[in-house]
């Protein structure tokens, strides 16, 4: 008989770690599993471990992570890191989740499941995206955060606070930052306007965001309205072409990092059922999710940037109230304090998520990012272009799904990962309907490949 | 092997004995395996199985799977997800078998 758990929560950012803590705190028995080797998400990624010099890089926002952390390390909770969860489903008793452990199969137990696996960059599928010298910007920030690693040079490009956050980041580090072309549509800061009531109840971050904006538009070689952006080069990267106002320019270049915004990681969701709804504001499909987590699944919460994009202090307050309310299940009468706290979360959850509209509008990807040139490679497991993609969407296929059977595309390892929201663009664009009305890829186990040495090693929990 | 684009900050950390296709090299400890293929220069990690372009990590977060390589004897391995560990034998597949 294996040991059942009364919480499990998949991921240790700061949606994860919070709801841990307060579940752990209320007498729950929790278990965190986490694929990273150490605890703290994406925004205090390796916060216990960084070296001075990193940390003065990276910046007051991220140290701010530190009390967290340490509440987190010393709750009463089970934390299994370096844990890649491959399968996940209903069971009689709530939800089975199974993970590889150092190469073997852990299967766990438990009556209720909180996914706070957080969000990925939004694939910014350009011509030559695939070649060796393009990554994502997270990519070069979580290189900082967890290998001290720098580059000399490199040219960023896209939209997105992450953008103009890593721009800082690397200039204090001293990297050459050759140019950084925002993608940003000059449109946006007008359709922008009125959001920025909601901004403003956020005063200080407000400040902070303007602040990273001038400064990075003062001291890098800051070029707007940029579309049109082709990676060239053969093997690797040599260099980037893009167009400002119909004009055409080169930069000879090794390295470049793309960003367009984050959507959250809803894989898990789907596979276990839940009600996906398409996010106007932003760009993306998420799960339906209730302010305190619940989904359209009985015993499942999604919290933080897994549900919907906010950003860290709204992830740790979404789970602080997952926590609670999954505490508290069950239990008729909650402390006059217990709950004038959970009102609290309640409201500043709501807020925040409001306030956020204004980030949302303001960096809504351009529109010729989702009609893509057609020999840009879509999906990029199978390499299938965005050509291919769209002579059979206009044929008249029904959807992504069908156009997986055709083309093959979405059924890499990545499971779609980095293609699914282009392909529905792209059906979208075919099919003259709007994106909303085209339904997301479906997932199917397993989440991450798995070899039958490993599955043959299983063990249960 | 590619030029260095990218360098270490840290410099008196402790370092790890990997293996990569054969040839021992010493890493800075505690960084994942595919930090320490871009520490040592190497860029490009694998060929695409259909188009046998050369292909590099690209989101080291565990979503885009470009970064597969064999680690210790097992195949489809996320070299962004796992750690080195003294003596990790890796093999990148730039040439030979794909992982
Ligand atoms: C690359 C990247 C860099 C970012 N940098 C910043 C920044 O510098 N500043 C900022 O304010 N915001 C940053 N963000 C935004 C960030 O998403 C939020 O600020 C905040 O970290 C969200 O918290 P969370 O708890 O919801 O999710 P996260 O912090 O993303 O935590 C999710 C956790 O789940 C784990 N996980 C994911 N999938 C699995 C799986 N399949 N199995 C097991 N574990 C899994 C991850 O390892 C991670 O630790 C970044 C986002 C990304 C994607
Ligand atoms: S680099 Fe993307 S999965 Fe490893």
């Amino acid at each position: 008989m294996s040991k059942v758990y009364d919480y499990l929560v998949i991921g240790a950012g700061p949606a994860g770690m919070a709801a841990a803590i307060e579940a752990s705190n209320a007498g729950l028995c929790v278990l965190v599993l986490d694929q990273a080797e150490n605890a703290g998400g994406q925004i205090y990624r390796n916060l216990g471990q960084v070296g001075i010099q990193q940390a003065r890089v990276l910046g007051p926002d991220y140290l701010v992570g530190k009390p967290l952390l340490a509440e987190f390390m010393a709750a009463n909770c089970d934390y299994q890191p370096m844990a890649q969860l491959w399968h996940i489903e209903a069971h009689e008793k709530g939800f089975l989740v199974v993970a590889l452990v150092h190469g073997e199969s852990i299967t766990y137990v438990t009556s209720h499941l909180l996914l706070a696996n957080g969000a990925m960059e939004r694939p910014m599928a350009i011509p030559g995206w695939h070649k060796p010298g393009v990554m994502t910007a997270g990519a070069g920030q979580i290189l900082l955060k967890t290998a001290a690693l720098l580059p000399k040079q490199v040219v960023l490009a896209g939209s997105g606070p992450l953008l103009l956050l890593l721009a800082q980041q690397y200039r204090a580090a001293g990297v050459i930052i050759t140019a950084l072309l925002d993608t940003t549509p000059k449109s946006n800061y007008w359709y922008a306007t009125p959001w920025l009531m909601a901004g403003l109840t956020t005063p200080k971050q407000l400040l902070k965001g303007l602040w990273l904006t001038l400064v990075q538009r003062i001291k890098t070689p800051y070029i707007t309205g940029v579309s049109g952006i082709e990676v060239l080069g053969e093997e690797c990267v040599t260099g980037v072409s893009y167009t400002v106002a119909g004009k055409v320019y080169d930069i000879d270049c090794n390295l470049i990092m793309l960003h367009q915004g984050l959507i959250p990681e809803t894989q898990m969701g789907q596979l276990l059922g839940c009600t996906q709804v398409w996010s106007e504001n932003q760009q993306c499909w998420q799960a339906r999710v209730a302010v305190a987590g619940q989904t359209s699944v009985p015993g499942l919460q999604i919290a933080g940037d897994a549900g919907t994009i906010g950003g860290a202090y709204v992830a740790q307050f979404n789970g602080r109230l997952a926590g609670i309310v999954r505490a508290n299940s069950g239990v008729a009468t909650l402390s006059l304090q217990k709950r004038l706290l959970t009102l609290w979360l309640c409201l500043r959850v709501k807020q925040l998520h409001w306030a956020r509209g204004l980030v949302d509008r303001l960096y809504r990807p351009a529109d010729w990012l989702s009609e893509p040139s057609s020999d840009t490679i879509i999906c990029r497991c199978e390499q299938v272009t965005a050509g291919a993609v769209t002579a059979i969407a206009s044929r008249g296929c029904a959807g992504v799904n069908q156009l997986k059977a055709y083309t093959r595309a979405g059924m890499g390892a990545c499971q779609g990962r980095q293609c699914g929201l282009n392909l529905a663009y792209l059906v979208a664009h075919a099919q003259q309907r709007p994106v909303s009305k085209v339904e997301p890829l479906t997932v199917r186990p397993p989440l991450s490949p798995i070899n039958l040495g490993q599955l043959s090693r299983q063990t249960e929990l | 092997m590619t030029d260095l684009l990218f360098s270490c900050l840290l410099k008196d950390s402790p370092m790890c004995p990997i293996t990569v296709n054969g040839v021992e090299h010493q890493v800075p400890a505690r960084l994942s395996v595919a930090a320490a293929l871009l520490y040592l220069g190497n860029l490009a990690i694998r060929k695409h199985p259909v188009s046998s372009e050369a292909r590099a990590p690209f989101c080291y977060m565990g979503v885009c799977f470009e970064c597969l390589v064999i680690i210790d004897g097992q195949h489809k391995q996320r070299a962004c997800l796992r750690e080195v560990m003294p003596h990790m034998c890796i093999e990148t597949a730039m040439v030979g078998v794909n992982p």
